[in-house]
């Protein structure tokens, strides 16, 4: 029992500062984003002039995004899922059917990381198209950003919902041994 | 044998399984067991494809916009506007309550978003004015399924990028549909008042007083002139309208009603980024399911069995009415079209359906499911908000949910209540 009280609060003082610079940077994101696209609007309008980067930064941007802040979203139980029959079985079984469902979860994620690996591995082969990186500006030859810096975006964020999965599971197992050992969770201020 | 990932979703569905993972496991295990592990690589890669897009980048402006409009006191003036136009009718706050959702479909997409804001200031309003509490509610989660039919809506964004449709063409298409069904609503509760003996809410407005709530409602209201006119005049596209009416929202709340502060934002953004990251996941996962939809050939041989039903088309679209009516009561909107789009779609399209119809036939079957007891999402949003049971609204919202079940029947059977205003304007054939 100890153990796993242990293992909750290792993973949680692990996970809330990461998920926590994962929020920070997904706002960021949406903000910058939201920037770049009226920047696309005004050049190619106002000055007459259609910026080929903002597409993809924009995008870029998005996909870093979703990564980072999904993670916080699965934790307080943001994903869509039809939870009738749960509510409806008798509270042990119920705590094991949402065991077994956290475990499938675990394999679709696992699944997603091996997968993912070589996605990444496969993206240093390709350049973006119209991102690069400006070293020109500082006597240094300019370089162009390599797709794999966006095809991480999805594996690091499959990574963190695997961990949170993780955390989930311990919580579930938690619950089935000792129905009235958690307390409720608690939400991250200011997302609900 | 692929065929069965079918099966296999919806049990993992009903069990629990969050969609995005289902939508994942089940064709992953069936080519897995199929020995086509290889394909896997290809699921990997459609999730990222299918959130790696500029059209889908509407989504996340498109709840900025709604998160900024919420926080920044917008819903309000919405509100007072429509008080001055209606308020002084018998049944009045009750005719507020459908036309300041209708006034609010046209700045966000969304029912619940609906439900909360409307619900969480009019519920109290017309409890002090004399209507029963069970009431208010109900008419709120009803009218709040206006939201997502009246453009923009964020479900017919995912529909068409998930079908390949046109958005303009989706977001046209709906215009009608959604003025019918709070056209419905109203003569519902005109019909009521005159035998409940509903209290008028107001006096009469005064022109200067409807002056100045005009006025108020004035930059609001010009948001979905903004986001349809940028994209029907061709000066936009979709994700560009979006982001223009996000930024447009912020400089309203923030400059001219000063509801907002900047220190306001951060949280705005996170809950934005947080919403529209489950929404981009489950889209990215809905176009790997998709490919194993088709590698399957699950619609040709779900088609069969459907045409050893009928086959009349107006029969089938009667079945796939109470389908979607079914599905709507559990799943969000958005979430079902995301499945069921790609498996049903083309069968109806092959059925000489036009593309766009059927996707408003899904759109509005699908949210006014929302409401419907028992499951009905924004049944348990008005709830919440007004404190009243869901079993009371739920019988409460029945004589409205007859009304919007008939503009169901309406809009399935004629297909020109959806396509007239799309085709005017060129967006189809």
């Amino acid at each position: 029992m100890g153990l796993l009280a242990t293992s909750r609060a290792a993973l949680a003082a692990v996970l809330d500062p990461i998920l926590a610079l994962g929020r920070l940077v997904a706002w960021i994101s949406i903000g910058l984003m939201t920037i770049i696209i009226l920047v696309q609007v005004v050049f190619r309008y106002l000055l007459g002039n259609a910026l080929p980067w903002p597409d993809e930064a924009a995008r870029f941007l998005m996909l870093w995004m979703t990564a980072l802040i999904a993670p916080s979203a699965y934790r307080q139980g943001g994903f869509v899922s039809i939870d009738l029959v749960s509510s409806m079985l008798p509270r042990r079984i119920g705590g094991a059917l949402a065991l077994i469902l956290l475990l499938l979860a675990l394999i679709v994620l696992l699944t997603g990381v091996s997968l993912g690996l070589k996605h990444v591995n496969s993206g240093w082969l390709f350049a973006s198209s119209t991102l690069r990186v400006p070293m020109d500006l500082i006597g240094m030859k300019a370089f162009k950003i390599k797709l794999a810096w966006m095809y991480l975006s999805l594996l690091v964020g499959i990574i963190l919902l695997a961990a949170v999965n993780l955390e989930l599971i311990l919580k579930a197992v938690t619950r089935l041994i000792e129905p009235d050992a958690l307390p409720e969770d608690k939400e991250i201020p200011g997302t609900k | 044998m692929l065929v069965w990932f079918l099966p296999v979703f919806l049990v993992l569905l009903l069990i629990g399984l969050p969609v995005f993972f289902a939508l994942l496991f089940a064709p992953g295990a069936l080519l897995w067991l199929n020995g086509q592990e290889r394909d896997l690589a290809l699921l990997y890669r459609n999730v990222y494809n299918g959130m790696d897009s500029f059209p889908l980048m509407a989504i996340p402006f498109f709840m900025l916009a709604g998160e900024l409009m919420n926080r920044g006191g917008i819903t309000m003036r919405l509100v007072s506007f429509s008080q001055a136009l209606m308020g002084h009718l018998r049944g009045g706050l009750a005719h507020v309550n459908v036309l300041s959702s209708m006034l609010f479909a046209g700045l966000s997409g969304s029912a619940v978003a609906d439900t909360s804001a409307l619900g969480s200031m009019l519920i109290p309003a017309m409890e002090k004015n004399g209507y029963s509490r069970r009431f208010a509610a109900a008419i709120t989660a009803a009218s709040s399924v206006i939201g997502p039919i009246i453009p923009p809506s964020g479900i017919m964004i995912i529909y068409a990028y998930v079908m390949g449709e046109s958005v303009a063409a989706l977001f046209l298409a709906g215009i009608v549909p959604g003025i019918m069904v709070g056209i419905g609503l109203m003569l519902v509760t005109a019909w009521m008042a005159g035998r409940q003996d509903f209290p008028p809410a107001t006096e009469k407005a005064t022109w200067g007083e409807t002056g100045q709530a005009t006025l108020k409602a004035f930059f609001p209201l010009m948001t979905p002139v903004i986001i349809l006119g940028g994209i029907l005049g061709g000066a936009f596209t979709p994700t560009e309208a979006s982001a223009v009416a996000a930024a447009y929202a912020l400089m309203v709340s923030l400059f001219i009603l000063k509801s907002m502060t900047l220190r306001d934002l951060p949280g705005v953004l996170t809950r934005a980024a947080m919403t529209s990251a489950v929404v981009l996941l489950l889209v990215g996962s809905a176009m790997a399911f998709k490919t194993v939809v088709s590698l399957s050939h699950a619609p040709e041989a779900l088609a069969a069995f459907i045409l050893t039903l009928s086959e009349n088309p107006l029969i089938l679209l009667f079945l796939i009415n109470i389908l979607l009516f079914i599905v709507g009561m559990f799943l969000d909107a958005g979430p079902a079209i995301i499945i069921l789009g790609p498996i049903l779609a083309p069968i109806f399209v092959g059925l000489d359906i036009h593309p766009v119809h059927f996707a408003i036939i899904m759109s509005v079957n699908l949210t006014v499911g929302l409401a419907t007891p028992p499951m009905g999402l924004v049944l348990f949003v008005a709830s919440a908000v007004s404190g009243e049971k869901v079993e009371t609204i739920a019988r409460a919202i029945l004589p409205f949910l007859a009304v919007e079940i008939a503009v169901i029947f309406l809009i399935t059977f004629v297909p020109e209540v959806s396509l007239t205003v799309p085709r005017l304007f060129g967006f189809i054939q």
